[in-house]
């Protein structure tokens, strides 16, 4: 039988009576089948919040997937905030009743988080994977609600704690897994935002087509059928009257004796006179003024977790770039590689003849670009495979440790020629990146010549630890 | 045969059997139209020449005022002729001007058209009423927006000749009673077929001679809305135009009665399309010749009687206009009978000879036109000439004809306040307010 857990809150020795406390720090040690949910105390929302990220941040499936229950006071707790669990339960009316009721509640999550193969002991560093196993265990339509909180302006309760202060991380990593088929879309809303900043919060003004002034005042034209006289709404008014300046007869109903044609727009900065005035953007947050078209508009979206999408939670998201380097370069498995560097290094032994380098590169921020392209990242990959394709030689060996980082031998090349055809990839993908995209991802690279006393699991070890 | 016995026939007649027989002519459209304009031209012409340094030193007074000059354009679909005014006022000599464009609920392109201009700078004010309110109330938008010191009313298919402006406005600075000066307008598409030819010849016989003569005269009696200058203060006080149609009439009768001049201008010079099918051309006609009956015969027919405010010359104005338009216009049909009464068998001869008489006054009327526009003539308008033996048929039958039919129907039915040009809503006003 599982249990709820409360998360002892690190300022307080504050518990609750009859249920398991825990440390946020041992939340990883504990069995996870026994875990119904974790509690968490919200007497100081800021500090329940807070432990609610670190919950959420947490790379182990078997603690950021797991059901969180708030434990709550007042209603004065921020809504964003609030509908962040998977529930809340009333210090008033908790009693043992309630949490076994929860328990029973929040078993369907369990038992997904619990088939997950490597629930256990996996960790899930990829933040879109999170979001999508998150997503996928709750079995819910992911719904935005609007928020004055976040720049945003709208947020994704459930997914806010995974992303912290990156909050236009949220917008992207869902529109790169929808982009992916993981995820399905269902249009709410639409709303712009800053090109800038990305803040949703613009204030759309009406301003004069010819001096840009948003001091600007406006009035409806009154047409006054009898005597043809067409004026302005002041121009009639006479006390709380509507009185024509031409013929004096005092305007009756509209559409019977007159009528409004049209509203002119007067600048109070340039005089001038239009109807049609100028739809400018000022951001509240960064300031910048634009014309709404060059501002960036995007549809507000709900989520449910497509089929593909659902399998991939389960068995981990494809590597899409290993994916397309594989079937460009021909990939080899990390265990050949190793085959083929033994071979390598026999070679020289014994012929003492040749020089081979063995590349080690790797790449940082990849899953940003993942980000920041969304739909477009195959395209993107597939341009830097051709640049691995332009660089690399087909005597070349290439493996992938994972989607970041890759181990090359270069058969018959000193270790001062794979320096260069190092230097032609980073400049490659420099290029690439800086042309297209404003984006530069950072690209580490170790070179070292093969020889027989070279030990590769140090080498690798040595490359993967030291470059951080 | 017919010649010989034509002449014969001629011949035979004493001076008094020949004004007899052809009265209509000799007693009133020789003595109005080709013996009284002769007598105006023949002194203007010399005298427009002797008062070149007048022109000149208003024209000094034009430049070292600069006025700012509101060009308005009221009109509803009229997006298409826009860019080509607006080309031609880019090319005027007189620079200080604005263009007002008012669009009177189309339902075409134009608001795109003129959106566009504004953006190019071509248009200084675009106002477009989403809801149609009629030529008066877009005129009357037009002029609310307007700043200039003077108000230049023109149609949108029309373009003005490149010292327009300029000239037009030499008659304000050479007396200040003058209220309102009529430009000239002339047929833009003349060439196009014989329907227009023939507007060609009848707009430099009626507006550039005979409102040359009228202006003269003192009796002018309308200001075209295709082209026609105003001053500010005199439009404030009358607070624009007057439910149409026939407003442009309506309006020089007002401007009249504040007791300012209306004079005419034949040297400022507006090209304006007309009509190219006789249909469309007679319904055009219809709408204002019934003008005359509604604004004239009703709603100033205050000019015609005698109080504190009588005006010889307004009197005169309306008068001559009632007088040989709708009046005379019954003379040829008492005419026609007269002649059948007398002896049916001379019918023939009688229309012959009506229609040489009348083709020679053309002439001369035509000869009086290039005298005194002669500068501003091209070699085409002198080729108009050719289609002189027309006019007397369409003037004296087609357009007589129109003319009947519309006084009648204005008469028995007050067919203006049905006319399609206003909407209705303004129409059921203007018919219950009996305006």
């Amino acid at each position: 039988m599982r249990q709820p857990y409360y998360i002892q809150s690190a300022n307080s020795e504050i518990s609750c009576a009859g249920i398991q406390t825990i440390a946020q720090d041992e939340l990883q040690n504990i069995n996870s089948d026994d875990v119904a949910y974790w509690l968490i105390d919200m007497r100081i929302w800021t500090e329940g919040w807070e432990q609610l990220c670190k919950i959420r941040r947490n790379l182990a499936p078997a603690v950021y997937l797991k059901p969180v229950l708030f434990l709550i006071d007042s209603d004065t707790i921020p809504q964003e905030i609030v509908t962040a669990s998977d529930g809340n339960i009333h210090r008033s009316s908790c009693d043992e009743r309630i949490l076994e009721d929860w328990v029973s509640r929040v078993e369907p999550i369990n038992q997904w988080i619990e088939h997950l193969p490597n629930a256990k002991v996996g960790s899930d560093a990829n933040i879109a994977f999170k979001v999508l196993r998150i997503i996928t265990s709750r079995n819910v339509e992911l719904e935005p609600i609007t928020t004055i909180r976040r720049h945003s302006g709208y947020v994704y309760p459930l997914l806010e704690p995974m992303f912290g202060k990156r909050d236009t991380g949220v917008l992207e990593t869902l529109a790169f897994l929808e982009s992916q088929h993981l995820l399905n879309g269902r249009f709410i809303s639409s709303a712009h935002f800053c090109s800038h900043c990305g803040s949703a919060f613009l204030n759309f003004k009406e301003s004069c087509p010819q001096c840009s002034s948003d001091d600007i005042r406006s009035d409806e034209l009154i047409h006054h059928f009898k005597c043809a006289y067409t004026a302005e709404m002041a121009d009639f008014r006479t006390g709380d009257r509507l009185v024509c300046p031409k013929c004096e007869r005092e305007l009756k109903h509209i559409g019977v004796d007159y009528d409004k044609p049209s509203i002119v727009y007067h600048c109070n900065q340039c005089s001038h006179t239009f109807q049609d005035p100028k739809i400018m953007t000022a951001c509240y947050n960064c300031g910048r003024t634009a014309e709404p078209e060059h501002q960036e508009a995007r549809s507000i979206l709900a989520y449910t977790v497509s089929a593909i999408g659902q399998n991939a939670a389960d068995y981990g998201l494809d590597a899409l770039f290993t994916n397309i380097l594989d079937h460009e370069l021909h990939l080899f498995s990390e265990h050949a590689f190793r085959d083929f560097y033994r071979i390598e290094m026999s070679r020289i032994e014994r012929y003492k003849r040749s020089t081979s380098s063995l590349v080690m590169i790797r790449f940082h921020d990849l899953d940003k670009l993942y980000i920041k392209l969304a739909g477009k990242a195959r395209e993107v990959f597939y341009e830097l495979s051709t640049i691995f394709k332009t660089v690399l030689r087909q005597s070349d060996v290439i493996t992938a440790k994972n989607e970041t980082i890759f181990f090359v031998i270069m058969t018959e090349t000193s270790a001062k020629h794979a320096e260069r055809a190092a230097e032609r990839l980073q400049e490659g993908v420099s290029a690439l990146f800086e042309n297209n995209l404003d984006f530069k991802p950072a690209m580490s690279v170790r070179i070292r010549e093969i020889h027989p006393k070279l030990d590769i699991d140090a080498a690798l070890e040595d490359f993967l630890e030291n470059d951080n | 045969m017919i010649i010989e016995d034509l002449i014969k026939f001629i011949t035979s007649l004493s001076p008094g059997q020949m004004v007899a027989y052809f009265w209509p002519f000799f007693l009133l459209d020789m003595t109005r139209y080709v013996f009284l304009d002769f007598i105006v031209i023949i002194f203007y012409v010399p005298r427009r020449i002797l008062h070149r340094h007048k022109y000149q030193q208003a024209r000094n007074l034009l430049y070292k005022e600069r006025p700012l000059v509101s060009v308005i354009v009221p009109g509803k679909n009229e997006g298409k002729h826009i860019p080509k005014l607006a080309d031609s006022l880019s090319k005027q000599t007189y620079k200080n001007f604005e263009l007002v464009i008012v669009d009177d609920g189309s339902d075409d392109d134009t608001a795109v058209i003129c959106r566009e201009l504004e953006k190019q700078g071509k248009i200084d004010c675009f106002i477009r009423n989403e809801i149609r309110g009629g030529k008066a109330s877009a005129a009357n938008t037009a002029f609310r927006y307007s700043k200039g010191k003077y108000i230049v009313h023109l149609d949108a298919d029309s373009h003005l000749a490149l010292d327009s402006i300029e000239t037009i406005l030499l008659p304000f600075y050479m007396d200040n009673n003058i209220g309102a000066v009529g430009g000239d307008v002339r047929v833009a598409n003349a060439e196009k077929d014989i329907v227009t030819r023939l507007q060609a010849i009848e707009y430099l016989k009626s507006i550039s001679t005979g409102r040359t003569v009228s202006s003269e005269m003192g009796i002018l009696r309308i200001i075209a809305g295709a082209h026609g200058a105003f001053r500010r203060d005199v439009l404030e006080r009358l607070h624009g135009w007057d439910v149409g149609p026939g407003l442009d009439g309506d309006i020089t009768l007002k401007i009249r009665k504040l007791g300012f001049r209306v004079v005419h201008e034949p040297m400022a010079i507006c090209y304006t399309n007309v009509p190219e099918k006789f249909r469309i051309l007679a319904k055009q006609r219809f709408r204002w010749d019934r003008s005359m009956i509604r604004f004239r015969v009703r709603k100033h027919r205050d000019i015609l009687m005698p109080s504190a405010n009588f005006s010889l010359t307004n009197f005169l104005a309306s008068a001559e206009n009632i007088f040989f338009n709708l009046v005379l216009d019954a003379k040829w049909w008492i005419y026609v009978v007269q002649m059948v009464i007398i002896n049916p068998s001379l019918l023939g001869y009688i229309f012959l000879i009506n229609f040489i008489l009348y083709f020679l006054a053309n002439v001369v009327e035509f000869i009086m036109a290039c005298v005194l526009l002669h500068s501003s003539l091209r070699r085409k308008d002198y080729a108009l000439a050719f289609f002189l033996p027309l006019i007397p048929i369409y003037t004296g039958l087609f357009l007589r004809t129109v003319r009947t039919y519309a006084y009648i129907m204005e008469f028995i039915h007050g067919a203006s306040y049905y006319d399609k040009w206003n909407p209705w809503k303004v129409s059921r006003i203007a018919k219950e307010e009996k305006l």
